[in-house]
């Protein structure tokens, strides 16, 4: 007989041994029907399905059961492990839900090997272009490929490059933007660190189309392994002439150079990014002139971000009518998401336009962690919004996560639970752009100042619920006014959480209470006095002695000396503290 | 290093590199590095030199699952592909007297995600 | 060498390598802060002259990006991770820990010069929230009452 591995899983997340009882009869059944040697039964870690009771996969042939009983495993190892049967009512015919484009190369091959990028089909793509493409074609199938920007506003890609190829100047740059602030993303560095060669194709390509011969990598500084990768990439393309002059024996040259960014979300934005590569600070310019008519030094500029550059070699190899053959209308190729926040498996994921919001968190994440309800799903990072659970059914794309008040961004997908309060959230996402605010332009300067103080005034019991009209008055105020991206878009989470949850608001402001016990100042520890064991633990460990009480007569908290530090709450072993 | 010509680019076989042939691989990315990939990486270099055990070990990037980093892959010829998760320096010496040398699977390790 | 000279010599070694590029201060600051740990004012100083640029903008630069200081950092580094996971992972409240052991607040440093606490954004790890990083090395799914033991063993390597 056939050599064969089985899988074991319990997907249920509650059911703790359930898995070892499996295992035991399984291999007992297999043991009387004398099949221990061809067959290894194995208890694995993650099978990729959740919540769907015991499952099983045999493999080579890749056969999952799931919703398994202690009673159908004799039927299994007769029919399917003995007579190739497939059973029908156990099977579950599992669509793989991620789509790797952009990752593909992450985790295959290594990141510092040239030899190995090129056996993976690298640098095949820039053939094409140098040898039978023109720039104007190159053009074309990008249009045709319906590609957008990866970095959050979604701008086509061929206009971009289109604007900058059709201006007359003999100094034209290509500029990627590694500047990857947003708090709780990391796409770019997944694929800088993981696959720096295609992103280097990419700047290549884009050189090659507008007719630039000078490219610059912008990577946060705070990425040194990223760094040092792409550096690594640069030194090894020169070396075997992918980069230089006459590149592939064609007339085409391009040079490539790093530079660092220094800790500044808002050189996220094009024209502040520019000013920082030219060694200034980096605050933004108003728009227009766009880059791509005046740009770095004042010549002709396209920035594209890791992402965006990163899909070319693979658009151009393919076709662009291929790329557009996945995604939605408007949106077309994959995306790549960090997925984090409360979700039970944090990571990357890639998955093609078009795919709905609860199929990312619940069966590629797992769901929610400590299988606590979900709350909302934020994307966009501090620029975006929050999702309410309600709407996890949208399909993600551009348009639609717009509609909902958010937007794509660059990557971020942070899922919120019960557990977490939107005001404190919308209060740290503010607190960001403030620190972040260049101060160049009022709207956003002083906007976003007033409106985090609001928001700590009704975080600490203070509000009114004419705060909410304040609040909704200056982020559109700042919406309107601010001079670039960042602080127009800085008001969003505000906007977003109060749109969708402002009853959550009016607790916190009318009946003084944070439901998610994270306002400290709304909330109050309690002990219960049927829950105490009176073990004096909580006393013990208190740092401002605002427990009161002996061993005999139990404990309580004085109200009045209590910091609200939490550590009763964290040391009691009977949960009889209580945060309301 | 010699400059490349069109050939070598279009006529590499891409499947030279991997098939047939035993490999483990460590996910080195930042998380990776930062959940301990350096030291299951040196581990895996030095217990297979120490107890004779002959596969190619090499480095790559990030698979996407940073919550049980570090990861390591193993292919072994006659088993399936397999991607380890959580692996500690206990763990990356099992791998390679259990998995790579007797050939059996490791227990409690194994992600089977995408 | 005197102190005084290697800073000479190490400031006309970078500005001979950048010197040619455009756009080079950010670049050249970066690796003044690589050497010394932050940019002491006498490089400043004199890389105004080396340069030819006027003082104060080399400052402009220097105070609005996040990453350049212009104080000495502590002997060790303790960077807690304020990104949105560690947010939501509750690394608020391990910089509350911090704190406490150390008696001191976000941005400053130890009286004794041990340790410098920072609050930092994203640092890309955001699978093994909440983070912290001490120098170079990151410290996944640290839970609060580990810290201790994580920052005794720096003490103790002193010793």
């Amino acid at each position: 007989m056939q050599k064969k591995i089985i899988y074991l899983r319990d997907t249920d997340s509650a059911q703790q041994d359930r898995i070892n009882d499996f295992y035991t009869l399984f291999s007992n059944e297999l043991r009387d029907a004398n099949l221990q040697e061809p067959v290894q039964l194995v208890k694995i870690a993650d099978i990729g399905l959740y919540e769907k009771g015991i499952t099983v996969k045999i493999l080579p042939e890749n056969i999952v059961y799931s919703g398994i009983k202690n009673t159908d495993v004799k039927r299994i190892v007769e029919e399917t492990i003995k007579g190739n049967k497939i059973i029908k009512e156990l099977l579950y015919e599992k669509k793989s839900k991620q789509m790797r484009a952009v990752l593909k190369n992450c985790g295959y091959i290594d990141p510092e090997s040239l030899e190995d990028y090129i056996a993976a089909g690298g640098y095949k793509a820039l053939i094409k272009v140098l040898l039978e493409m023109k720039p104007e074609n190159v053009v074309e199938e990008l249009k045709k490929s319906g590609l957008r920007g990866r970095g959050g506003a979604g701008y086509p890609t061929w206009m971009k490059w289109n604007f900058a190829r059709g201006m007359n100047s003999p100094e034209k740059y290509v500029i990627c933007n590694g500047d990857e602030g947003d708090p709780g993303a990391y796409m770019d560095r997944s694929v800088l660190e993981g696959d720096p060669h295609s992103v280097l194709e990419g700047m290549i390509i884009a050189g090659y189309t507008i007719g630039s011969s000078k490219g610059y990598f912008y990577i946060r500084a705070e990425y040194p392994l990223a760094v040092e990768r792409v550096q690594k990439a640069i030194d090894q393309a020169v070396s075997a002439g992918l980069l230089g002059n006459n590149i592939l024996g064609s007339n085409f040259n391009f040079e490539l150079e790093i530079r660092l960014g220094a800790g500044a979300f808002v050189c996220g934005e094009e024209t502040a990014l520019i000013a920082s590569i030219e060694g200034k600070r980096g605050t933004p310019h108003p728009r227009p002139p766009y880059p791509s008519v005046k740009g770095l030094w004042g010549k002709p500029t396209i920035i594209n971000n890791v992402e965006t550059l990163a899909n070319i070699p693979k658009l151009i190899a393919g076709g662009g009518a291929k790329f557009a053959s996945v995604g939605t209308e408007k949106s077309k190729g994959t995306k790549v998401f960090a997925l984090t926040g409360k979700v039970k498996n944090s990571g990357l994921v890639e998955v093609p336009m078009g795919i709905t919001l609860r199929e990312i968190i619940f069966d590629i994440g797992g769901g929610i962690l400590n299988n606590r309800a979900i709350k909302a799903v934020q994307t966009g990072g501090p620029s975006g919004g929050v999702i309410p659970q309600e709407f996890l059914d949208t399909p993600v794309d551009y348009e639609n996560l717009s509609k909902l008040g958010s937007i794509m961004g660059s990557g971020g997908m942070i899922a919120i639970d019960e557990t977490d309060c939107l005001v404190d959230l919308a209060k740290f996402y503010l607190k960001f752009c403030v620190d972040e605010s260049c101060g160049k332009c009022a709207p956003c300067r002083l906007g976003g100042y007033q409106l985090l103080r609001i928001l700590e005034k009704i975080s600490e019991g203070n509000g009114e619920l004419e705060d909410l009209n304040k609040l909704k008055k200056i982020s559109y105020a700042m919406q309107k006014a601010s001079l670039c991206g960042l602080g127009q878009s800085a008001s969003n989470p505000v906007f977003s959480t109060i749109r969708y949850f402002e009853d959550e608001y009016k607790k916190h402001i009318v009946e003084k209470k944070c439901q998610a016990g994270k306002c400290k100042a709304l909330i109050y520890f309690k002990i219960h006095p049927q829950k105490c064991k009176k073990c004096g633990l909580c006393m013990k460990n208190c740092p401002s002695s605002a427990i009161l009480g002996s061993r005999e007569a139990g404990y309580v908290i004085d109200p009045q000396k209590c910091i609200k530090c939490g550590v009763c709450f964290d040391v009691c072993k009977f949960k009889a503290v209580m945060k309301e | 290093m010699k400059k490349l010509t069109k050939e070598d680019i279009m006529n590499v076989d891409p499947l030279k590199k991997d098939l047939g042939k035993s490999w483990i691989k460590v996910g080195m990315s930042t998380c990776g590095v930062a959940a301990g990939a350096d030291e299951v990486y040196s581990t895996l270099i030095e217990e297979s030199k120490k107890r004779n055990i002959e596969i190619d070990i090499r480095k790559c990037g990030c698979q996407g699952a940073c919550s049980v980093e570090p990861l390591v892959e193993v292919n072994v010829e006659g088993l399936p592909k397999v991607l380890y998760g959580r692996v500690t320096k206990d763990v990356a010496i099992t791998i390679l007297e259990r998995h790579v040398r007797n050939k059996k699977l490791l227990h409690d390790y194994i992600f089977e995600i995408n | 060498m005197t102190k005084k000279d290697k800073l000479q010599a190490d400031l006309e070694g970078l500005v001979k390598k950048w010197k040619d590029k455009k756009g080079n201060l950010i670049m050249i600051l970066h690796s003044i802060e690589n050497i010394y740990g932050y940019v002491p004012r006498e490089t400043s100083l004199k890389l105004s002259r080396l340069l030819n640029v006027p003082l104060a903008r080399i400052y402009e630069v220097i105070t609005f990006y996040n990453y350049f200081k212009l104080e000495p950092p502590g002997k060790h580094n303790v960077s807690i991770c304020m990104g949105t996971a560690c947010y939501l992972r509750n690394a608020d409240s391990l910089i509350e820990e911090i704190e406490k052991i150390l008696h001191i607040k976000e941005g400053q440093t130890t009286k004794d010069e041990m340790f410098h606490l920072d609050v930092v954004r994203c640092l890309g790890c955001c699978g093994l929230a909440p983070v912290m990083m001490i120098d170079e090395k990151v410290y996944g799914k640290v839970k609060k009452n580990e810290i201790v033991d994580i920052l005794s063993k720096y003490v103790k390597e002193e010793e």
